[in-house]
């Protein structure tokens, strides 16, 4: 059984939202760089950009992380951890404001392996974390500045994202296990 | 029904007859080129003291209801219309439209080539003066030019007194300027226990109730008489709680953060204008009535941000202060009447409440 908690609409808003927040927070868009977690936070990377784009006529650099998958239906073993397995940028990340963009955040684990894949990358000036959806039940000191919306849920419940890029709508659905 | 006139300070008088109130009344006379929502046009307390011409040939058709006012006592000084009808088969319709216009003491004239007047008043450069009136002589004239409209429209048609407007949700002060039932029907729809200030109230005054969100109604005249008092009560709030403004609010929230105003040569009342919405590059619609509007060049980019144009005028239809969640409209965003494509700003301003408590 599947509940929509966030329809199209409300996701348009809410990465309007967070878009405008990354201004009033950064003093503008000098100096940032996006990066989006695969595979959906890619696409709201994208999206976020496209705003900046409209909003100050800037064309602000975005790039990719692909974390080793790691998803909050299937349950995980405390040894294996998420790593970066390959990135995706063509510019330096060195002095740069970081926005780490993902559709979910949730034990933490997947944006701890997504900092220190960036900061083997070079120095950062900062890293900042925009999320679709804090979901909770987190396992290290991580938050995100930058929230969609927050959903608490069970850990029994899985949060499904929906982008139109590569899924048929865009929605975020509960599921229960 | 009886003869009457419809005369302009440029000394033209159109012959046409009346209904609703036999009153003999003077106001700035505008056009209105929405298809729809006349109740909600003339109870609209932007309209205080105006003559409104409809360009909608067809005006009274639905009667009058209890879902459609915009305030509760109408302050328009008069309606010019093609052909008024007073056969309503709307199943809301309790009052006919001469009915409630005769109750409330507002003249009406029908039977006006009203479009012909609506072209004549966009080529003009300024306001002009109007009175309905029994008989068009030299005296009815004289009458007119001696007549001095108020600039304090604002005073006569908010609240003097805060009344609350409660429920169950976040707490949310909308700072009257004369403002429309509409918005206090979006709030109440996302259920928001609303305190309403009369517009003079201070920065402390707001804070005090320890709102969730501040609103800047919509309202009538101009932004530029209502003094510095309430812009230095924008910048206050605006630094300490999310703030969404709308229409002549919008107007002093760009006044309060260094833009300059310019006055309309010709008020603009319809919705059939694109507006671009620059953050995603789509268009909406939205009723809009704008006697003012916002100098593009004079935002102070490290200020403000642009974020609605009106694509068929080029005017600015919306900001956002880039320091703070504080955002305003041109345009109703509250849809009376009018296309609703507009309301989920409403949303915008709760998701900014919700993330303000919560971040």
């Amino acid at each position: 059984m599947a509940k929509v908690v966030v329809d199209a609409m409300a996701m348009q808003r809410a990465l309007t939202r967070i878009t405008y927040e990354i201004i009033e927070r950064n003093k503008g868009v000098d100096d940032l760089v996006i990066l989006g977690i695969k595979t959906r936070g890619v696409y709201l990377a994208r999206r976020i950009a496209s705003r900046l784009q409209q909003l100050e006529n800037v064309t602000v650099p975005v790039g990719d992380l692909d974390v080793t998958p790691y998803r909050d239906d299937i349950e995980h073993d405390a040894q294996g951890e998420p790593e970066v397995t390959a990135t995706n940028m063509d510019f330096s990340v060195a002095g740069k404001k970081v926005i780490l963009v993902d559709d979910v955040l949730y034990t933490g684990r997947t944006i701890r392996a997504a900092m220190s894949a960036v900061m083997d990358l070079g120095r950062p000036k900062s890293i900042n974390l925009a999320v679709l959806v804090d979901r909770g039940h987190r396992e290290l000191p991580i938050r995100a500045d930058f929230v969609g919306k927050n959903i608490p849920s069970s850990q029994r419940e899985r949060i499904k994202v929906s982008v139109s890029e590569i899924d048929d709508r865009d929605a975020v659905e509960i599921q229960q296990a | 029904m009886a003869k009457r006139y419809l005369i302009l300070e440029d000394g033209s008088a159109y012959a046409g007859e009346g209904f609703g109130a036999g009153a003999t009344t003077s106001g700035e006379v505008i056009s209105n080129l929405n298809l729809l929502g006349y109740q909600e046009t003339i109870t609209d307390q932007i309209y205080h003291n105006q003559i409104i011409i409809f360009a909608q040939p067809a005006i009274g058709n639905v009667g009058i209801n209890h879902d459609s006012y915009e305030s509760i006592l109408p302050t328009a000084k008069g309606m010019v219309v093609r052909d008024v009808t007073n056969i309503s088969t709307n199943r809301l319709s309790r009052l006919s439209l001469d009915e409630f216009l005769q109750q409330h003491n507002i003249p009406g004239i029908s039977g006006i080539d009203t479009r012909h007047l609506i072209r004549k008043l966009r080529q003009e450069d300024g306001p002009m003066k109007g009175s309905i009136v029994d008989v068009a002589d030299a005296h009815a004239f004289d009458q007119l030019n001696a007549t001095v409209l108020t600039n304090r429209q604002v005073d006569q048609v908010a609240t003097p007194k805060p009344y609350p407007n409660p429920d169950t949700g976040k707490n949310v002060v909308v700072i009257d300027f004369g403002l429309k039932h509409g918005i206090l029907r979006q709030l109440s729809e996302r259920r928001c226990n609303v305190t309403v200030l009369p517009w003079t109230a201070s920065a402390q005054d707001v804070l005090n109730l320890d709102p969730d969100g501040v609103l800047l109604s919509t309202g009538p005249g101009s932004p530029l008489d209502l003094g510095e008092g309430v812009l230095d009560m924008i910048r206050e709030v605006q630094a300490e709680i999310p703030l969404f403004a709308i229409g002549l609010g919008h107007e002093l929230f760009a006044l309060a953060n260094g833009a300059e105003l310019t006055m309309l040569p010709v008020e603009y009342h319809g919705s059939s204008h694109p507006i671009r919405r620059i953050i995603t590059n789509d268009i909406i619609y939205a009723t809009q009535g704008q006697g003012y509007a916002v100098v593009a060049k004079s935002i102070d980019r490290d200020r403000l941000i642009t974020t609605y144009v009106d694509l068929i005028n080029g005017t600015v239809q919306g900001l956002r202060h880039r320091d703070f969640p504080a955002f305003s409209v041109q345009f109703f965003a509250d849809g009376a009447p009018g296309p609703h494509e507009s309301r989920d700003l409403f949303d915008e301003f709760m998701e900014a409440m919700t993330a303000r408590r919560e971040g």
